[in-house]
């Protein structure tokens, strides 16, 4: 019996060999690199993954009729080890904030196997917001100039770290007017909670999920800078070249991801919580409508404008020689995917509009005209509820509460940045018949002033709105 | 014992280097009284440290080698399974090093790295070693702290980064306390284990002839587990150097593990190798003054 066994071992291999070769079924790898907790890359990401949309938009005739795509999604919370993967030839397909994105470009400059192309967006802001810088919330500082000489940390080659030196630049600050060191997203979150620095600038969602999580307070946003921020998805051009129609199914497939959220955001912001951890309160802010990030996959000219400035600041730091960022766009699989979907790509590359909060005020009866100036009550169990303006907004609340009912979070609108915020953690300019919401104390107080009125927190604010805003 | 021709390599690898012109040593030179000639006693001072410029001169050699290999495999871009495509080449690491060294921050990397080291290796071994004289000695201290050390030993650096920030009040003192969690384990360990062979007939000669607890330990435990206190030591030291990035992720300004975390947040191969190579060095030098000062405590041993 013993003796046979290796005559046997040997004919199943064979035979499994030649059960293999002629039906020639090639096995492709296809290794997707995702930042799950980036809450803006989610519909390029999780969400694809979970709805196993890829899986239906990939084809599956001609020379593919023999392929077999094996897709490997990684996760990882930031871009760099994506592109780390990408140039090992782990992943093919990555996506990340706009440095990051560069540096890989970058990096891809020199390897020789392959380069990589940015190929789409995931998700944008025009106005820079996303980005932030958050504060202890028991420390005394309200704007950058109160963090002079302080401690501030933001990881090094994020978008965040774009925006604190744009920031700098815009102010005329010196280079050492922070104390500016390098944390992770996961150091610096546990450093502002035990208060050992003073300040944290971080991407998307750090920068709202802080606040929220209860223990910081947002005192810079991004849209100060009025630099376009994103996120991307880069390539590899030898895998896109073989497998063209591949990328092409890619972009279908977040195509369908964006009209799945805008949908019924509620409940894309509930499976996203699901399946990322990130609360559906701060998915809600990025990807809700009138919502902190637009999720639109054309790559727009002002984006790429943004990412040549981008790439002079990490020039200035010594961090890049020469790169071009128009020469390492390729926008040939998201307009072949637009076509083939019989959708408008070049109405869609001059679309700047996002979905807006809309609908009928059921609390000051009348429909909802200035989707920025409006805000939404979000019931825990129930619905989130649109109301036309934010004084309405706090009455419904109040309305709300007195009902006995349990509420998740509400949302109001900066009144001159056009942001959407926590309505809790807002400062209102109220007087004169008018409740304005504003992220920033000295923005409120300036407007205030104006007529003589009073910044108030949430709780006087909506006391006040319950008295004299409801008309 | 490889240990003793280890810590003689330093001071012969001048010499071994130069060892195809090796006649005129300067020790031969410093004598110029001449009834024996330059010949004679280079080749006398040559026998005498054959063992030590043999290894010297093979480590060399296997060094070199070691480079040539590297470069010959990033220069054509083997790939054999394992992929060399995108690795660094030695002079490209060479010159970030050249660029490193003109720029003052790099020296304080190393610098904070090697007081942070310092620090949390000193207080490890300070912590370590007499807990573990004491462990050794005393069953029931035995029985209370061992099963804690158990559950905390196998506790990879990088997962305490959290608790370590929470835990001390100051960015400097989470990150001395990791390097020490790193070093703490083996030294306690090993002392353990250096008690636990103490040969029970030489503590009991010890207390036939009237010897006291105190004159016991310190005149049989301890020495007699001295050459495992040492090993515990140089692992110890080793694993604080294994655990300096997981660390060092917390300083976010310097140090040579901050330095190389950064270069891969900004993927920049050339600067990770150079931080791995220092880190490396680092090690190995402080590696070298464990072991030369186990050599100066345990003179009977340096054969």
């Amino acid at each position: 019996m013993v003796r046979h066994l290796p005559t046997l071992s040997i004919a199943m291999s064979s035979l499994a060999l030649l059960a293999t070769q002629p039906a020639s079924a090639e096995t492709v790898k296809l290794g997707i690199g995702t930042q799950d907790t980036t809450t803006n890359t989610v519909t390029a990401g999780v969400v694809i993954r979970q709805l196993q949309l890829l899986e239906k938009y990939l084809p599956k005739d001609g020379k593919y009729a023999n392929i077999k795509f094996e897709l490997e999604w990684q996760n990882f919370t930031s871009g760099p080890p994506v592109t780390n993967a990408m140039m090992a030839n782990k992943l093919q397909i990555g996506m990340m904030g706009d440095y990051p994105l560069i540096v890989n470009g970058f990096t891809f400059e020199s390897n020789p196997e392959s380069k990589s192309r940015l190929v789409g967006i995931a998700a944008y802001s025009l106005s820079g917001s996303g980005n932030g810088l958050v504060v202890h919330k028991d420390s005394p500082y309200y704007d950058l100039a109160d963090l002079k000489g302080k401690l501030v940390s933001v990881p090094f080659g994020s978008a965040a770290h774009g925006m604190v030196l744009k920031a700098m630049q815009d102010r005329g600050y010196a280079s050492d007017f922070f104390q500016l060191v390098s944390q992770s997203p996961e150091v610096g979150s546990t450093n502002l909670q035990e208060k050992k620095i003073d300040g944290h600038a971080d991407f998307v969602p750090f920068a709202e999920l802080l606040p929220f999580r209860g223990f910081a307070r947002k005192i810079f946003d991004g849209v100060e800078t009025n630099l376009p921020t994103f996120h991307g998805i880069v390539v590899r051009t030898d895998f896109a070249e073989k497998y063209p129609e591949v990328v092409v199914a890619y972009f279908k497939a977040l195509i369908a991801a964006n009209q799945w959220l805008r949908a019924d955001p509620k409940l894309a912001a509930e499976k996203i919580q699901e399946w990322t951890g990130i609360n559906k309160e701060v998915v809600y802010i990025f990807l809700g409508p009138g919502g902190n990030m637009t999720t639109d996959p054309t790559i727009k000219p002002a984006l790429i404008d943004a990412a040549t400035t981008d790439v002079k600041v990490l020039q200035n730091l010594g961090r890049m020689k020469e790169f071009d960022p128009k020469k390492w766009v390729d926008d040939s699989y998201i307009r072949k995917a637009y076509a083939e979907m019989k959708l408008d790509y070049d109405a869609q590359l001059a679309s700047t509009k996002n979905y807006e909060v809309s609908g009928e005020d059921s609390f000051c009866k009348k429909p909802i005209i200035d989707p920025r100036k409006a805000g939404e009550v979000w019931v825990d169990g129930a619905s989130i509820m649109p109301f036309s303006s934010a004084s309405c907004t706090l009455g419904a609340y109040a309305d709300y509460k007195a009902k006995g009912k349990k509420i998740n979070v509400a949302y109001v609108f900066d009144t001159t940045r056009g942001i959407k915020l926590f309505a809790d953690q807002a400062f209102f300019a109220v007087g004169n018949g008018e409740v304005a919401p504003f992220l920033l104390k000295k923005d409120a107080e300036a407007y205030a002033a104006k007529f003589s009125g009073k910044v108030l927190g949430f709780d006087d604010a909506m006391k006040a709105a319950v008295g004299g805003g409801k008309t | 014992m490889s240990s003793p021709a280890l810590v003689r390599q330093p001071e012969d690898s001048m010499p071994a280097t130069a060892l195809a012109e090796a006649g005129p040593s300067p020790a031969a030179i410093t004598r110029p009284s001449t009834p024996p000639s330059f010949a004679t006693l280079g080749l006398r001072w040559y026998r005498l440290n054959r063992a030590g410029l043999r290894a010297a001169a093979i480590g060399v050699i296997s060094l070199l080698a070691f480079l040539l290999v590297w470069h010959l495999l990033t220069t054509y871009r083997v790939v054999f399974f394992v992929r060399f495509t995108n690795v660094p080449s030695p002079l490209a690491v060479y010159d970030s090093f050249v660029k490193a060294i003109h720029d003052p921050k790099f020296l304080m990397h190393i610098l904070l790295s090697c007081r942070r080291i310092f620090i949390g290796f000193s207080l490890a071994a300070i912590v370590g070693v007499p807990l573990g004289l004491i462990m050794g000695r005393f069953k029931l201290v035995h029985e209370v702290i061992f099963p804690v050390a158990e559950v905390l030993r196998p506790i990879p650096a990088i997962a305490w980064v959290p608790m370590a920030i929470m835990l001390w009040p100051t960015n400097e003192q989470s990150i001395v306390f990791i390097t020490f969690l790193g070093s703490f384990f083996p030294i306690l360990v090993n002392t353990l284990h250096g008690m636990s062979l103490v040969d029970p007939v030489l503590v009991r000669a010890a207390q036939c002839l009237g010897a006291r607890e105190r004159s016991i330990f310190r005149e049989v435990y301890f020495p007699a587990s001295l050459p495992h206190i040492f090993t515990g030591l140089t692992v110890g030291m080793g694993v604080a150097w294994v655990s300096l990035i997981a660390a060092e992720m917390i300083s976010g300004q310097y140090g040579i593990g901050y330095f190389t975390w950064e270069a891969y947040s900004l993927v920049q191969y050339a600067d990770i190798a150079l931080g791995m190579i220092a880190i490396g060095v680092l090690g190995l030098g402080s590696s070298l003054l464990i072991r030369g000062a186990g050599q100066l405590v345990m003179p009977w041993r340096s054969t």
